[in-house]
């Protein structure tokens, strides 16, 4: 990332005692503890700031809060994809802040502050369970369901239908990761009739599906939600198929984020969507022939574009640049969501607004 | 405690029990009046030693009541009702008492659910003594109960108050949704919104177009009803509806429950009400109780959730000899989703479909959703 490269050695300046007295690296912290594979970014956030907690020797609330926000800013421009861990180190932030506390001892503060996170890390590990418990109600006996990409919690949930229901899912391939066929794999291997389905083919599949399904990287205030890119685009053509569309969804997923279109993601850079350069500027000569041999006649402009004969040098596209060129989420718009399952409920897409408000309002 | 079948109140409960089982109690206002009646008397009769006794009591009463008819939703909501504002009196009652500080239980899953802490207001609370509430007593098992009885019914006195002013409260503010010369559709026989037509009647001049509401033709009731108060009538068969809807200003429904995502149960034609009324763009509100809202999500997904009417209504015996050549079904209620509704007139103000859920949250405490 470039804004990584160019916002490092301002951090170094501005901090110089941090760097030499501890070596403490809040993201490979970050790292080790997301190797676990129940760990997701928000909570593997939460846990990485308490041990800059541990590793601080802010003397004073202040310094305590802006060595946790250096910390947040470090993981945020390491991550390429920061949103998710963004609503974890938010919340942790938050409740540091706001934590009422009498203490006469800073250092029994702190304590408490690391006891806190790592508490609420182990008890949030439970959510999934709770959320599968809760979407299990609404999945009634025989349905066809359709998923996106790969999701713990979506797993979870499926595998408990699977147990009291026969369920039949859809999965998208979900290009360009292909995690589909990680979740196909894992449903055929727990029993659970599946196929994998093109991200193309989600409007072909769209009749045969009961509901949609998908996880969530992160639900934002207007009850939207940010996920693995197509979630979008299933999500409209749900809503044009007149099927329910739900998100799963952990409460610390909720990011007090407003995104009015897909460019207002943090996740979004320029390189997104960029337009491949011409490799060389067309001789000005040229300009004026080209629009003229195409009227000719159909054919002709065939043989033209076929390599060799034309003028242009063929043009080799990697799925690399492919895969540079685009989105790893997207956002869908609240209106196309029926519900978002949680840990603290079933809740309309306006319902998480009102949690985040109560966190960070006020 | 095991639930005590030779408990004073057992004969109430079952009482009550069995004539929701037979139907004979029905609609969602009387059965909730019931419910709270039978309430009162196990609250008053019951005997405890400590809060989490009480409770259990309650919830054993309303899952017998739940179980004796669970399309009552009323029911089942008048138990929660009930359980949400007893803990609310134990609450002030014990305040002072418990040694439990709140900074202790603090935590972010806390902090997730219940928002920004409170000001600390405790330190500056009254050191009111209030050693006379003592749970667990073991020379006196029954002095816990006897201090915490005044409160609690006066705690159920006021949902009574709630549930027995409902009309007069929802159709408070009916001049304000209800304007001169306007046309209104309705259907059905609901008290509520019987009530409010009435009232918006000693304000306006409106005129009220009745579907007569098959097969139980409950909408001619209304009809009578509305045209003795003296609101020009009309009155017009279900099928006309649609082709009406041109003309009407508003569509006003009844409910039978209110769900957590903001749709309701209402008597069948409503959803054709309100799906005319959606292609006409025109306004569909909803009078109801808040006693109406019950905090389930996946009704709708079961078909439990289907209440059939007598058939007799649909094909009469004296059609016998089609009797036994079809199948003859009489749906009780259609389900409309939230996205047909514009607004609910509750007895505590007008809430748009979606903010039902958050009422919800006010109304009951979380654990009693599943009794």
């Amino acid at each position: 990332m470039t804004s990584m490269a160019s916002y490092q050695p301002v951090l170094s300046i501005s901090k110089p005692e941090n760097k030499e007295e501890n070596q403490f690296d809040i993201y490979e912290a970050f790292q080790r503890i997301l190797k676990d594979e129940q760990m997701s970014p928000p909570l593997a956030a939460i846990l990485a700031l308490t041990e800059v907690i541990e590793n601080s020797n802010a003397g004073t609330m202040f310094e305590l809060v802006n060595a946790l926000k250096d910390g947040a800013e470090i993981l945020k421009h390491r991550t390429p994809n920061p949103i998710s861990l963004n609503a974890g180190c938010e919340l942790f932030i938050a409740f540091v802040t706001l934590l009422p506390h009498d203490s006469a001892n800073f250092l029994d503060l702190k304590r408490e502050l690391i006891r806190q996170g790592e508490q609420y890390a182990a008890e949030a590990l439970t959510y999934r369970q709770k959320i599968a418990d809760l979407a299990v109600g609404f999945i009634k006996d025989g349905s066809v369901i359709l998923t996106h990409s790969y999701s713990r919690v979506v797993m979870q949930t499926l595998l408990l239908a699977h147990k009291r229901k026969r369920i039949s899912v859809f999965v998208t391939e979900a290009r360009p990761r292909g995690l589909g066929i990680k979740t196909a794999e894992a449903l055929t291997a727990a029993g659970i009739p599946c196929s994998v389905i093109l991200d193309v083919a989600v409007a072909y599949v769209m009749d045969k599906v009961d509901f949609v399904l998908v996880g969530s990287e992160a639900v934002v205030e207007s009850g939207g939600l940010i996920n693995a890119v197509g979630s979008n685009q299933i999500a409209i053509i749900a809503k044009a198929a007149n099927k329910p569309f739900y998100a799963l969804a952990e409460s610390y997923k909720f990011h007090r984020l407003f995104p009015l279109s897909q460019y207002d993601l943090p996740s979004h850079n320029s390189k997104i969507l960029a337009f491949t350069q011409a490799l060389q500027p067309d001789p000005p000569g040229l300009m004026g022939q080209n629009p003229a041999d195409h009227s000719g006649s159909a054919d002709k402009s065939q043989i033209k574009m076929s390599p060799g004969l034309d003028p242009h040098p063929p043009v080799k596209i990697t799925q690399e640049q492919i895969c540079q060129n685009n989105p790893n989420v997207d956002y869908t718009r609240p209106d196309l969501i029926s519900l978002v399952f949680s840990d603290v409920g079933s809740l309309t897409p306006e319902g998480v607004s009102q949690y985040l408000v109560g966190m960070f309002a006020g | 405690m095991p639930p005590d079948r030779n408990a004073p109140y057992n004969r109430t409960v079952e009482v009550l029990a069995s004539k929701l089982r037979r139907r004979q109690i029905v609609g969602s206002r009387t059965t909730a009046l019931e419910t709270l009646l039978v309430l009162r008397q196990v609250v008053s009769k019951a005997r405890f030693s400590n809060f989490e006794q009480l409770v259990e009591i309650i919830k054993t009463v309303g899952h017998r009541l739940v179980e004796a008819q669970p399309k009552e939703h009323s029911v089942g909501n008048t138990v929660r009702k009930v359980l949400h504002h007893i803990r609310e009196e134990y609450q002030t009652a014990t305040r002072g008492t418990s040694i439990a500080t709140p900074k202790a239980q603090f935590s972010i899953a806390k902090f997730v659910l219940q928002g920004q802490p409170r000001k600390q207001i405790t330190s500056a609370l009254k050191s009111e003594n209030r050693g006379t509430l003592k749970e667990n007593d073991p020379d006196d098992p029954d002095s816990f109960a006897r201090s915490l009885k005044p409160v609690l019914m006066e705690a159920l006195q006021d949902v009574l108050d709630e549930l027995e002013t409902v009309y007069d409260n929802v159709s408070k503010n009916a001049k304000d949704h209800i304007h001169s010369d306007e046309i209104i559709l309705t259907l059905g026989m609901s008290k509520t919104v019987e009530a409010f037509l009435k009232t918006a009647a000693h304000n306006r001049n409106y005129t009220v177009i009745v579907a007569e509401t098959a097969p139980s033709y409950e909408g001619r009731q209304m009809a009578q009803s509305l045209s003795s108060a003296g609101v020009s009538t009309f009155l017009v068969p279900d099928s006309s509806i649609f082709a009406l809807m041109s003309r009407v200003n508003k569509v006003i429904l009844g409910a039978h429950a209110i769900l957590a995502n903001g749709g309701m149960f209402a008597i069948t034609g409503s959803q054709i009400a309100a799906t005319a009324a959606r292609a006409h763009s025109t306004p569909v509100v909803v009078c109801a109780g808040q006693f109406k809202l019950t905090p389930l999500w996946n009704l709708y997904h079961e078909y439990a959730a289907l209440d059939f009417g007598n058939p007799d209504e649909v094909l009469g015996f004296e059609e016998g000899q089609l009797v036994d050549k079809v199948d003859v079904v009489n749906p009780y209620w259609d389900y409309v989703r939230p996205e047909l509704i514009d607004a609910y007139i509750t007895n505590d103000g007008d809430h748009p479909p979606s903010s039902i859920y958050r009422l919800l949250k006010e109304a009951y405490d979380d654990e009693d959703t599943e009794l």
